[in-house]
């Protein structure tokens, strides 16, 4: 740095390769090179539904993604959001078509279960000091239970267009004459950009990565680590229900007993997006690339002939590459201050 | 030189077992560099985190400013204006430079953080400093050098008014060092009174107005540093009654063949071409400051950090050790410095703990044989008075010294001929202590050879047959017991031409 | 209270271990007072059969756990086990008998590659679990094209793996599956105890660093400890099969919690170098009685899950608490 920067305030205006990060350039390609590859081998996979497809199941794995970044750059994880969101969304459909409650009461009632189950995890995991993936799968269990208490049962299905209260499917996907249109997607950016507000310019933010990156150094700067450990599993839980949100208006019903695996699509996401596994960095743009790289994967691999059970198990492996490439890149970075430290 | 804006008087802190602070007195004056000095141990960070507020004093008084004060906590000093660069460095590594500094208070644009204000102040800071680093720079990207500036210029953001530098230099390259002092003269002319602590006896001359010195808690004296030689510092230091004999003959045999010899040793900057040879029935003192390179070049022998060249024989035949298996199959045994994290496993047992290198030995086919087990390890509980209840006690019940003892056994039961025993007494009552000295007496005797890293100069004086000094990563000198003082020790130690 | 614990009888049965066995009685009195037909022997030939697949889950990821790891992949993977090996059988004529042993090499497979990741890759234990949950279900429905399989019957000429559980003596059954659970946690306690493999898991799980500066070789031990703990998935895979018969890809997630709820009650630390295999064996069957029990009362299974939930939760954090105290 030049001595001119210490003079003038420095500017924020880096250029656009800076601010979205090397990482989310190599996703980003990552994610056109798949969708290229798989559009060059399937004539199928160009047309225009098959990319509508492929945003409205990602929809819901998004928001998760989104949200269970929060908890993962603390360093700490949440495995309840995939049958959380299950479970929330049985619970304000059954109030919706059950108790007669209008769908936007339903809605809300959604995003609020999201926010009380992520207020006891970040309970559990910031006051009780429990294990933050423990926690997260007894929450799991227990949201999976709940969800099916709840709903006795019974598959759960939310208004269709058309019916009162339908209109809340139009969210997500709105047909202007014979053009559907992929309006889930408009949230989703707007999403993002408030949450990467959030996450870079606010205090929330800011003390959540700081967490991540050095919990004892934070608590020494005086600041309540415990609340923004929690604040953290809050946001996790709200987005969880703003999934359980997008879930319902996209499938015609939600059953009991699904969603476990979610999750992991979503913490995949994450993590493929360049969340480190150890905390303390992430990005939400990251995440979203991450997550498209999934659900690319998963809608393109049967039009390439393999079933959609193959999806999983390439999940699994590309979850544990990344994982692994993180923990290189990891070892690396800090062993120059590891090496210093180590003197003392 | 200014007026006064401290005066610390008579203070004492008794943690159990340790009279830490023996009524300690300390003053210092505005825009004053004063030099804090004294071995490992001696208090010199005990006093400051008394002044900082992260010790409660049990005695005394401190005077700030004029006024009677007493800090509950780090925080209520650093509001008061008395801050602390720690040698451990606080840093949240995925920040930003500016973001480090101004971290639980950051400048608010209602609810959006204001960076941009932070990058400018921040920029200033360091333009007050006169040092040249970006705000926007991630810290992890920083040398550790940097990482200190960035430390310092969070300390003066808080409009500090005492600054105390804990040991700054220990990790900085030469020209850092320079940047430093650079930044510590500016400070001293902006009135601000700093603390230094610090093993480099050439930092006083260069950058210090006047050094006290501790000694075994207590306070010895001040001088001033102009006035003063390295001699007159280290007489002060090492001035202690020394109550334990110190050998004066190497009871080696003249004849003892090698049995270690390492050779161009390196391990990063710690360990920089390290030579020598260890005979059979010898005790080896490695002596030097802390930081200086001992932890780490046993570490490297013993093959639990890798190494980057060199060659070590054992016997005389060249051996590979590439992780500590293969260093016990070699016969080394290393007793960490660190007890808790490397040596016990706090939640098993004594007998457990003490056949932990060598179950092989105490198997009765696929079965570990616990009477055997029991048997052996009760010998050495006997012979090496380990006050433990029974061999089925959890070792986390022990105290420190009786710890320290199962950790030994451990290496014994595996009847290793070659220990490398690092600072074997930290943390130990006084009768555990010669406990262990007699003890490695006897295993020389017995053929045995040891390696003993120590920070303690009398212990080294009384135990060695022969002593290396380290500093900075080096062997910077290796003396005959017959020629070695403590004196001559603190010279190498502190190797300044 | 410190006195009873001082007691010699107390202390050699283990304080914790007479606890919950009080708590497995109370928990059947409860129901046997509240449940219709609860004391039928039927019953608790109903529970018992939950009770050998869970009980072989759970000793399995004791020796985890014991590590200071954790895996949370262990029911899909016994699904995995029990649907391929099942597939073989059906489809591809193989001997049963060597489908139960690929049942559990399966396990042993899935397990070794999970240990590795942790020992070798240092990849954190729960997200390896994670991964391996997805890929095994994968695999399974891969391997049968997504349908289910259904194991033989009884009747049938390969029905005699049916008899691992129960064998008919007159009118009455006799639960070999009891017995075989008894021996294979015998055994595990003595493995855990008595041999050197036991020592350094649970030396490992307390103090890695300490362990590997004695000249261990930790790592291959770190992964042996998941290998066992996929080689019991297997066999808990041949006892599910042997008391349900049917299986179905995509399933077995909630047996993880289950299982690992058992162990946890049963007094094996999470943070490792503490485990407990007759707790566990003790646990196990709680769960079991409580699954049973939930049912019989006629509340439906999603109940369990929220209880269960909340024993691990209540569980774990009076482990934490004791470790607070003991530092």
């Amino acid at each position: 740095m030049s001595r001119r920067n210490m003079e003038t305030p420095v500017s924020l205006n880096k250029s656009i390769t800076q601010r979205l990060g090397g990482q989310n350039i190599v996703v980003l390609l990552i994610v056109i090179g798949l969708f290229a590859f798989f559009s060059a081998v399937s004539p199928n996979f160009r047309r225009y539904s098959t990319l509508l497809s492929i945003l409205d199941y990602s929809y819901y794995i998004t928001l998760i993604g989104i949200g269970v970044t929060f908890p993962l750059i603390t360093g700490g994880v949440d495995l309840s959001i995939g049958t959380g969101l299950i479970c929330y969304s049985l619970v304000g459909g059954y109030m919706v078509v059950y108790q007669g409650w209008p769908v936007w009461l339903g809605m809300i009632v959604c995003v609020l279960c999201g926010a009380i189950i992520g207020l006891l995890n970040g309970v559990l995991i910031g006051i009780m000091d429990l294990t933050p993936f423990l926690a997260t799968l007894c929450t799991m269990m227990m949201t999976r239970g709940l969800g099916s208490i709840f709903s006795r049962g019974l598959g759960i299905p939310w208004p269709m267009v058309g019916s009162e209260g339908g209109w809340f499917r139009t969210i997500f996907k709105l047909n202007i004459g014979d053009v559907r249109l992929p309006l889930g997607f408009l949230w989703i950016v707007l999403l993002v950009i408030l949450m990467s507000y959030i996450l870079n310019h606010t205090k929330v933010g800011r003390y959540i990565l700081a967490i991540g990156s050095n919990k004892e150094a934070t608590r020494l700067s005086g600041v309540n680590v415990k609340l923004y450990t929690i604040i953290a599993y809050v946001i996790s839980g709200v987005f969880a229900g703003l999934a359980a949100i997008a879930y319902s208006a996209i499938f015609a019903s939600v059953y009991p007993g699904t969603g476990a695996g979610f999750e992991l699509e979503g913490i995949g996401g994450a993590i493929i997006g360049g969340v480190s596994m150890t905390g303390g960095a992430g990005s939400i743009v990251g995440t979203l690339l991450g997550v498209f790289i999934i659900c690319i994967l998963k809608t393109g691999l049967p039009f390439i002939g393999l079933q959609a059970n193959w999806q999983q198990i390439i999940t699994g492996v590309v979850l544990i590459t990344a994982v692994i490439v993180d923990l290189n890149r990891q070892n690396k970075g800090t062993k120059s201050i590891t090496t210093a430290r180590k003197k003392q | 030189m200014g007026e006064i804006i401290l005066t610390m008087k008579g203070i004492d802190k008794t943690f159990p077992g340790v009279h830490a602070l023996d009524n300690v007195d300390f003053e210092l004056y505005k825009g004053e560099v004063h030099a804090l000095m004294g071995e490992n141990g001696a208090g010199k960070s005990t006093l400051m985190k008394v002044l900082t507020g992260i010790y409660r004093k049990d005695k005394g008084t401190i005077t700030y400013e004029g006024k009677l004060v007493e800090f509950t906590n780090p925080r209520e000093a650093q509001q008061a204006g008395i801050v602390i660069v720690h040698q451990e460095l606080n840093m949240l590594g995925h920040l930003t430079v500016a973001q480090n500094i101004f971290i639980g208070r950051e400048y608010m644009k209602g609810v959006k953080i204001d960076d941009a204000r932070m990058n400018v102040e921040a920029s200033k800071l360091f333009k007050r400093l006169n040092i040249d680093i970006d705000p926007t720079e991630k810290m992890s990207n920083l040398t550790v050098g940097k990482q200190q500036m960035c430390e310092i210029a969070k300390a003066i953001s808080h409009e500090a008014k005492i600054i105390v530098f804990d040991e700054p230099s220990a990790a900085l390259t030469e020209s850092e060092v320079d940047e430093l002092f650079g930044i510590i003269r500016d400070l001293k002319e902006k009135d601000i009174g700093i603390i230094y602590i610090t093993h480099r006896m050439d930092e006083i001359k260069i950058i210090t107005d006047r050094v006290s010195v501790m000694r075994d808690g207590a306070y010895v004296g001040t001088l001033i540093s102009e006035d003063s030689t390295k001699n007159d510092i280290i007489s002060m230091m090492v001035g202690r009654i020394i109550y334990e004999e110190p050998k004066t003959k190497s009871t080696v045999a003249k004849d003892a063949p090698v049995v270690l010899k390492v050779e161009n040793l390196n391990a990063g900057r710690s360990v920089q071409d390290i030579n020598f040879e260890l005979y059979k029935g010898e005790i080896l003192g490695f002596s030097g400051l802390m930081g200086s390179g001992r932890t780490e070049t046993a570490r490297a022998i013993f093959g639990a950090d890798p190494k980057e060249s060199g060659n070590i024989y054992i016997n005389g035949a060249k051996v590979e050790i590439n992780n500590p298996e293969d260093a016990v199959k070699h016969g080394i045994g290393y007793l960490s410095e660190d007890r808790k994290r490397f040596g016990i496993v706090v939640r098993r047992t004594v007998s457990e703990n003490s056949t932990m290198a060598n179950l092989e030995n105490f198997m009765k086919g696929i079965f570990i044989d616990k009477k055997k087990e029991n048997t052996e390890t009760e010998k050495y509980v006997e012979s090496l008075a380990i006050k433990t209840p029974s061999v089925d006690q959890l070792v986390v019940d022990l105290s420190g010294g009786n710890q320290q003892k199962v950790v030994l056994t451990k290496w014994l039961v595996k009847n290793c001929d070659i220990l490398i025993f690092d600072e074997p007494t930290r943390g130990i009552d006084v009768g555990a202590k010669s406990d262990i000295y007699k003890l490695m007496n006897e295993l020389v005797k017995e053929g045995k050879s040891i390696i003993m890293i120590s920070s303690e100069l009398p212990e080294v004086l009384r135990m060695s047959d022969r002593v290396i000094v380290m500093c900075e990563g080096r062997k910077s000198g290796e003396l005959r017991i017959e020629e070695a003082t403590q004196e001559k020790i603190m010279h190498l130690a502190t190797l300044d031409d | 209270m410190y006195q009873i614990k001082q007691n010699p009888v107390v202390k050699k049965l283990g304080f914790n271990r007479i606890v919950l066995s009080m708590v497995l009685i109370a928990m059947y009195c409860f129901f046997a007072i509240f449940a219709k037909n609860f004391v039928s022997y039927n019953r608790i030939l109903s529970a018992l059969n939950y009770a050998y697949f869970l009980g072989f889950l759970a000793l399995g990821v004791t020796f985890v756990i014991a590590t200071g790891g954790i895996d949370f992949s262990i029911g899909p993977v016994m699904f995995c086990a029990a649907i391929m090996s099942g597939y073989l059988l059906t489809h591809y004529n193989w001997p049963l008998w060597i489908c139960l042993i690929a049942s559990i090499a399966i396990g042993a497979l899935f397990g070794t590659f999970n240990g590795y990741l942790v020992a070798y890759k240092n990849v954190p234990p729960f997200i390896t679990s994670m991964a391996i949950m997805q890929i095994s279900k994968g695999v399974a429905s891969v391997f049968t094209k997504a349908q289910s399989v259904s194991w033989p019957q009884l009747a049938h000429e390969n029905g005699w793996y049916r008899n691992l559980i129960r064998v008919r003596v007159g009118n009455m059954y006799f639960p070999v599956g009891l017995v075989i659970l008894l021996i294979t946690a015998i055994i595990c306690a003595i493995v855990l105890n008595k041999t050197k493999m036991g020592r350094y898991f649970l030396t490992l799980g307390s103090n890695k660093e300490a362990l590997r500066l004695s000249g261990v070789r930790v790592r291959k031990w770190q992964m042996l400890a998941y290998t066992i703990c996929g080689l019991l998935a297997g066999v808990a895979a041949i006892f599910f099969v042997a008391a349900y018969t049917t299986v179905q890809p995509g399933y077995g997630d909630q047996y993880n919690n289950e299982a690992i709820a058992g162990c946890v009650m049963g007094g094996t630390s999470m943070a490792g170098g503490l485990a407990s295999i007759g707790g566990t064996f003790i646990g196990g069957m709680i769960i079991s009685i409580l699954q049973e029990g939930i049912l019989a009362i006629g509340l439906n299974k999603n109940y369990q899950l929220v209880i269960t939930g909340i024993i691990v939760i209540v569980a774990v954090y009076l482990d934490v608490l004791s470790r607070k105290r003991r530092v």
